[in-house]
């Protein structure tokens, strides 16, 4: 039966031949070849769960025939006995540009240096976009590189996928053999998988400029392609067919770290697709949220080096995150394993493929399991390419790449002898397969009473001339089967230099030789033991112990899911409670919460004292109780990017798909009494993007601190930043340069909103009727502007200077909406009478003047005179560091313009809340509304007063106690890892510089990423 | 009736300021008694009921008023503040003051001279005393204003101004004090607008050779008798007879510690601007009497790890580890909230006056000034204002009068003015 198996296979073998033919024609002779190989007494390693000792594969071509315990040799084998080494099946690297065209990445430089590209310099016809190339193929470049598939076969990769590593939209990846020879050859699976990312890469256009202007345009591109797919009408777009072509490809999606990887999970169920993420190696940090994704990674193992913090104050320059994560980091497979979330291997990012294996070393000590470590390098990636029935196993019928290790690939310093990539063999180390580590009774001159001794490795043993408990070093190399000898028995008498060979049973050593006086003799050495095997005395590591991951993890993380604050019930007694309500402000009062909300405000009254239990007792007596402080404007919390300023129009950006939840300005805001951030879009552009607001949950992961339920808002701006003021000389084209050009691109905008939201309008009506109606393009700029028009969507606006604050009014009127909200608004006092009569509500700076020239008449009783004027006022900080002190911005309106202390408070409380209409869930302390408190050691308008805790539904994510502990928790930590990077450091690892991370702090007119 | 003289005094300002800048006060030649006031000295005292004596530009006398009976003979104007907080003018240090009127526009911009080397670079003469930013600054106090240069390596000299002043010239109380220095970095930064480490290094290591040489030539230049002379060398040799001090701006731990022992080398006389990590440093701080201009309270921590508060406690550190320590505000039109940055100060840790102190006396006393400037004693300039409450506190701060020099200056300032316009136009105090 087995023989019949055999036969089949062999036969199976024998077509896959067939149809690996090609055109070309025999030139000379023909050179056809059928040997078959046998690899016998290995131990091989089948599959990752699957290791068979004393084993045999055999292969024919590039199929294997067999692999097992119980394969039969057919005669005329070629037999290698490979007693005492591993058979692996050949790696794959799941991401590489192996055989890619260099990417030639033109400087883009400062856009301001530059002057602006709106339009694509792409010849052809292709996607509007430069960074949207889908058409790229990579097979149809693809050019082998003998020398760099060298490198990856000597560490065990048999395979690559192969992408063009440039753009968002990347083009088909090809799955190729790293072998030498023809190109055709290498050709493993073109059109393996589709690639993405967020990089526009070498891309100089200037859309998108921003990490949400990349999710944007991909969203973008998706509606397009489909609606491609299906208009009747259209002109020939070949970006767009390539779209639609590679979509049921295995679409692999790279990205920076965890944060985009959910990112891009958003928009894989958006329109349904199942990405392989290609990660960034720091998903540990949110591991639940990266699970409930369902995706497959590419994990790199490029783990950061250990920080050289010789110096006590370069120490000071890596952040606890830093060194969290270079602890953490080489976990990251082995926690992802852990949490059943399938990924395979790479080496990109790695500085030197050679460190490869050390870091899969370290993956492995660190937690990995050595089974899901193969499968990352072999069945993992094999299936997520469509090649699991060719490669990533050892079975009859696969075709035939694997490798020959000298010991289990999972141990230190392995040496690959051998790779055979689909049937073709490369040598890596020549060795004979006899084991030849022995002792050698020596017969050479007069130095009878020696041996001669290899011992150690077997493929690399070491030589030594040995007499009782002497050892002279032997200098010793080999040649094809002749091996050289020098040695010196006697010191300073001379060497011995010896030439010979072995016999055929590797017993027998014999050859010529040359005396130190120069006689020729001749000499031979007998087999007379075992070498003595010294144990490897190399120090095993201590074993890996895990740390919490903190939320985030950094310095002032939860410790663990189980360190989060939790809603409780607590009661405020005695306390002077700032209501923001038509109470006022209530002296020696009470406030309780419970499970997240206001419950009863007011002396609690016996019967509320008798359910007591379980209540936290806070004795207010002498401190302030007063709503969470609500930022209309902010740009906290936020990853690459606050401003798409290319284009006049954005809309279709948002800010709610790049919030950062690690972001140490949260904790920071909360430590001054902020519970809300209202984030917005920069100002650079006339329509700017959809801002997200948050409340302050500390510690959770993006999605879980948008504020629930509250209406969507869209950032607009006027003025300087608008037009381009202070962009130099060579930003002078973009329209609009001037304010009448602004209220042009509103009109225009809004008008091709209008059509739009007609044509929607109309289909809808249509499509209900049962009338078969081909849908509208999806446009997601004009859908914004539309939502608008339908009240659905609200505006804040960045304006200053009174004649553009009327103009856009006069527009919103024309087209029958309201501007929700002026932010800044420091010309507002000037037009208070027209916002009144409009509807306009005005948030603004405190004393903000002078930094620019349509400021110069800004004022400080600007918020007075708008609120006495009867306008909704909001005092704002659009500064991560101002936003710690809104309490103290808003005394300012007492002080300019003796707005009462009661009504000042509301500026950053209650008004706020009411602009962005969440009033009715929080912004005062009223039962029912969300439990968004402060609890103060004095006034708190005062300069001297501080908070002494913040809740944020109901919850203290800030306790001036509690952190005093955490700061202490911090440092302790950091200690704790700063001797074990110096322990790394004695043990002689490479180490790298402590410089310093600087964090991107971004303001309204922050262009890329260059804060100013 | 006395009280009456306040009403007339202040009305007749608001009346008369239909201006965009107020007129420079006229000369001081009065004897005027400021009684009743909390006099808040500046070196720490309190006199909770003082009778404060203006003698021409200076102040006669400050006292405890309980059982002083004045005699009105002897005074042209006896004012009345009961209830009311005295204070010496506030010092800004280290601004731009005068030097810009509008960020953005950069022909109002006077600050920062091209190349890098620019020891001879004067702010003195290139203060517009007829900015309209500055009304707005004294109006909390603020009325005096050590204004520097930015930029480049040596940037300048900085002058010590009294606000009120028709010309530079008026204004200048101290000319040409101190010189400036921006430290080279010694941090190597990883972020997206970085240039390259190794780059990063190079161009750190060139600027501090750089600043070797132009101090060794310049030590070389004072100690002989060059036949020819050099702007810049000229320019450096009040370092080295001890008649200038030396502003070195920097942050970083190691900077500070590698500026104090270039200090030490050239024996030169050094203060620290900026000063972040300067509590890190505090013993070789004080063993070395170096003070410290801190750059903000109102800022955020220098570090991702560090205490959220470490910027507000910063003075306290240094002040208690013995280091003298003045507190300053970035920019120009931001000085009117120096106060503020003091009173944040005060609530995390220092006193109030303490907190004072650091934005008046020691300012003085860095600047050389201390005989004439800086707190309300016997013999001193008569710069100082009363304010209706705690001037270090938003909801105190209302400056009801000020003298710079003897002379009462008129407080109005062209944001009042708008103000005062709007509210016409809305009818806002019939409401």
């Amino acid at each position: 039966m087995r023989k019949i198996l055999t036969w089949l296979f062999t036969l199976l073998g024998g077509l896959s031949a067939l149809q690996a033919q090609d055109t070309r024609p025999v030139t000379g002779l023909a050179d056809e070849r059928e040997v078959v190989y046998a690899f016998r007494n290995a131990t091989l390693v089948s599959d990752p769960q699957t290791i068979l000792r004393g084993a045999t594969l055999l292969i024919r071509k590039d199929r294997i025939i067999g692999a097992g315990t119980q394969v039969d040799i057919p005669p005329g084998a070629i037999v290698y006995d490979l007693k005492g080494s591993y058979v692996y099946p050949s790696f794959i690297d799941a991401f590489t540009d192996y055989g890619m065209p260099e990417v030639k990445a033109e400087a883009r430089g400062n856009r301001r240096e530059r002057g602006p590209q709106v339009e694509s310099t792409t010849s052809g016809a292709y996607y509007w976009n430069q960074a949207v190339h889908p058409e790229f193929e990579a097979h149809a470049v693809f050019d082998a590189d003998a020398k760099k598939a060298a490198e990856w076969r000597k560490l065990g990769f048999g395979a690559a996928l192969s992408l063009q590593k440039d753009g968002i939209a990347r083009g088909s990846a090809v799955l190729v053999w790293l072998g030498e020879g023809r190109d055709h050859e290498q050709i493993l699976r073109d059109r393996a998988a589709n690639g993405f990312s967020f990089n526009k890469g070498s891309s100089t256009q200037d859309y998108p400029s921003s990490l949400m202007g990349s999710i944007a345009l991909l969203r973008q591109a998706y509606l397009d392609a489909r609606w491609y797919a299906q208009a009747p009408e259209k002109t020939h777009d070949f970006s767009l067919e390539a779209w639609n072509n590679n979509i049921t490809l295995p679409q692999v999606f790279e990205v920076s770290d965890y944060r985009s990887a959910l990112r891009a999970d958003r928009i894989a169920k958006e329109f349904g697709q199942k990405y392989i993420i290609k990660g960034g190696g720091d998903e540990y940090k949110r591991v639940e949220e990266i699970q409930k994704t369902g995706a497959a990674f590419i994990l790199p193992l490029n783990f950061p080096k250990a920080f050289d913090v010789s110096n006590p104050f370069d120490a000071l320059n890596i952040n606890l995150g830093e060194m969290r994560h270079w602890e953490m980091a080489p976990a990251n497979p082995g926690i992802l394993a852990k949490a059943g979330v399938p990924f395979a291997f790479t080496c990109s990012g790695l500085k030197d493929k050679k460190d490869f294996h050390a870091a899969l070393l370290k993956a492995v000590r660190c937690g990995l399991s050595k089974e899901k470590a193969l499968a990352a390098l072999t069945t993992v990636p094999a299936e997520l390419f469509g090649m699991a029935a060719q490669t990533g196993t050892l079975k009859a019928g696969m075709l035939a790449s694997f490798f020959i290790c000298t010991k289990d690939y999972f141990e230190k310093d392995p040496v690959i002898l051998e790779h055979w990539v689909a049937g073709k063999r490369y040598v890596i180390r020549w060795t004979d397969s006899l084991d030849i580590r022995a002792s050698y009774a020596l017969k050479l001159d007069t130095l009878s009473r020696w041996n001669l001794v290899a011992s150690g490795e077997q493929h690399a043993p070491e030589w030594s001339l040995r007499r009782d408990s002497v050892k002279v070093k032997v200098e010793a190399s080999q040649m094809n089967s002749q091996w050289t000898f020098r040695f010196e028995p006697n010191k300073g008498k001379g060497a011995y230099r010896l030439n010979g060979s072995f016999s055929e049973h590797g017993d027998t050593l014999s050859g010529q030789a040359q005396s130190p006086e120069g006689n020729w003799l001749s000499w031979s050495a007998l087999r007379s033991g075992n070498a003595d095997q010294r144990k490897d005395s190399a120090k095993t590591d201590s074993a890996f112990v895990l740390p919490p991951t903190w939320y985030p993890n950094m310095a002032y993380g939860w410790k663990g899911k189980e360190g989060f604050p939790k809603a409780g019930a607590v009661l405020f007694q005695n306390v002077t409670a700032w209501t923001c309500e038509e109470q006022g402000i209530l002296h020696h009062t009470d406030v309780l919460i419970r499970d997240g909300k206001i419950v009863a405000v007011g002396k609690a009254s016996d019967a509320e004292k008798v359910n007591m239990a379980g209540v936290e007792v806070v004795n207010g007596s002498g401190l302030h109780l007063t709503p969470g402080i609500i930022d209309e404007h902010s740009h906290i919390a936020i990853n690459e990017g606050v401003n798409e300023g290319t284009q006049s129009i954005t809309s279709e950006v948002r800010i709610g798909d790049v919030i950062d939840p690690d972001d140490i300005d949260i904790y920071r805001q909360l430590a001054g009494g902020v519970t809300s951030s209202h984030l917005l879009h920069g100002s650079a552009n006339a329509v700017g993007g959809q801002t997200a607001l948050i409340k302050l949950r500390w510690g959770h992961a993006a999605e879980e601190l948008k504020f629930k339920g509250a209406d969507p808002f869209i950032k607009f701006a006027l003025g300087e930043n608008v037009k381009q003021s202070n962009w130099g000389d060579n930003n002078v084209s973009r329209y609009p340069q001037t304010r009448m050009g602004v209220e042009q691109i509103y009109i225009d905008a809004f008008s091709r909103a209008r059509a739009y939201d007609l044509a929607w309008k109309k289909f809808n009506g249509t499509r209900t009727k049962g009338a078969p109606a081909v849908a509208p393009r999806r446009d997601l700029e004009l859908e914004a502007l539309a939502e608008i028009l339908n009240k659905k969507r609200f505006i804040t606006c960045h304006s200053y200077q009174q004649g553009e604050i009327n103009m856009l009014m006069h527009v919103a009127d024309s087209f029958g909406f309201r501007v929700n909200t002026f932010t800044h608004i420091l010309e507002g006092y000037k037009v208070a009478d027209k916002m009144k009569k409009h509807g306009a509500g005005g948030s603004s700076f405190s004393d903000w003047w002078a930094y620019k020239y349509e400021v110069i008449e800004a004022i400080p009783y600007n918020g007075a005179i708008m609120h006495q004027c009867g306008i909704v006022t909001a005092f704002n900080s659009d500064d991560a560091e101002m936003a710690r002190r809104l309490n103290q911005e808003a005394a300012k309106a007492v002080k300019y313009g003796n707005v009462s202390e009661e009504e000042a408070l509301k500026f950053v409380t209650l008004n706020p809340a009411k602009l962005l209409h969440v009033d009715q869930s929080t912004g005062s302390i009223k039962p029912g509304k969300d439990a968004d408190l402060v609890l103060w050691n004095g006034p708190p308008l005062s300069v001297y007063s501080r908070p002494l805790m913040t809740f944020v539904d109901g919850i203290r994510y800030y306790d001036s106690k509690r952190d005093e502990q955490m700061r202490q928790e911090n440092e302790r930590e950091r200690q704790r890892l700063i001797r074990k990077m110096q322990e790394e450091k004695n043990s002689g690892a490479p180490v790298q510089k402590a410089s310093a991370t600087l964090k991107e702090h971004y303001h309204c007119n922050d262009l890329e990423h260059l804060p100013h | 009736m006395k009280m009456k003289w306040i009403c007339i005094l202040l009305c007749g300002l608001s009346l008369s300021a239909v201006a965009q800048r107020p007129v420079p006060a006229g000369g001081a030649g009065k004897k005027i008694l400021l009684m009743g006031a909390t006099a808040h000295i500046g070196n720490g005292q309190v006199i909770e009921m003082s009778a404060i004596g203006i003698d021409h530009d200076k102040l006669s006398f400050v006292m405890d008023a309980k059982g002083y009976k004045p005699d009105p003979r002897a005074f042209d104007t006896i004012i009345y503040v009961n209830g009311r907080q005295a204070y010496p003018g506030f010092i800004a240090m280290n601004t731009n003051l005068g030097l810009s009127d509008l960020e953005l526009v950069r022909a109002t911009n006077d600050f920062r001279e091209s190349g890098s080397i620019n020891p001879s670079a004067r702010a003195l003469i290139a203060y517009n005393a007829d900015s309209r930013v500055i009304p707005t600054v004294r109006d909390n106090g603020i009325l005096l204003a050590q204004v520097a240069p930015q930029g480049g390596l040596l940037s300048g000299t900085s002058s010590l101004m009294q606000l009120d002043a028709w010309n530079w010239e008026d204004a200048a109380v101290k000319a040409d004090e101190g010189l400036w220095l921006n430290w080279p970095s010694m941090r190597i930064v990883k972020a997206s607008w970085a240039d390259p480490e190794e780059e990063q290094k190079e161009r750190n290591d060139k600027a501090m050779q750089n600043l070797i040489r132009q101090f060794d030539e310049a030590r070389a230049y004072a100690r002989g008798n060059p036949a020819i002379k050099n702007r810049h060398l000229e320019a450096m040799k009040g370092l080295f007879d001890g008649s200038q001090i030396l502003y070195i701006r920097c942050n970083y731990a190691r900077e500070i510690v590698e500026a104090v022992n270039f200090a030490g080398r050239y024996n030169i006389r050094i203060a620290i601007a900026g000063g972040s990590d300067s509590w890190r440093v505090s013993s070789l701080l004080k063993e070395k009497n170096i003070p410290v201009i801190i750059t903000r309270t109102h800022a955020l921590p220098y570090r991702e790890d560090e205490d959220v508060d470490l910027p507000y406690k910063l003075p306290f550190l240094l002040r208690k580890a013995g280091v003298q320590c003045a507190i300053a505000d970035d920019g120009f039109w931001q000085q009117r909230n120096l106060g503020f940055q003091a009173g944040t100060a005060a609530a995390y840790g220092l006193s109030k006056e303490e907190a004072l102190e650091s934005i008046t006396l020691i300012p003085a006393r860095i600047m050389g000034v201390e005989k004439t400037c800086g707190s309300l004693e016997d013999g001193k300039d008569a710069t100082l204002f009363i304010s209706s409450g705690d001037a270090l506190d938003m909801t105190g701060c209302s400056v009801e009068m000020a003298f710079v020099q003897g002379r009462m200056i008129d407080l109005d300032n062209y944001q009042k003015e708008l103000y005062r316009r709007y509210v016409d136009k809305y009818q806002l105090e019939k409401k």
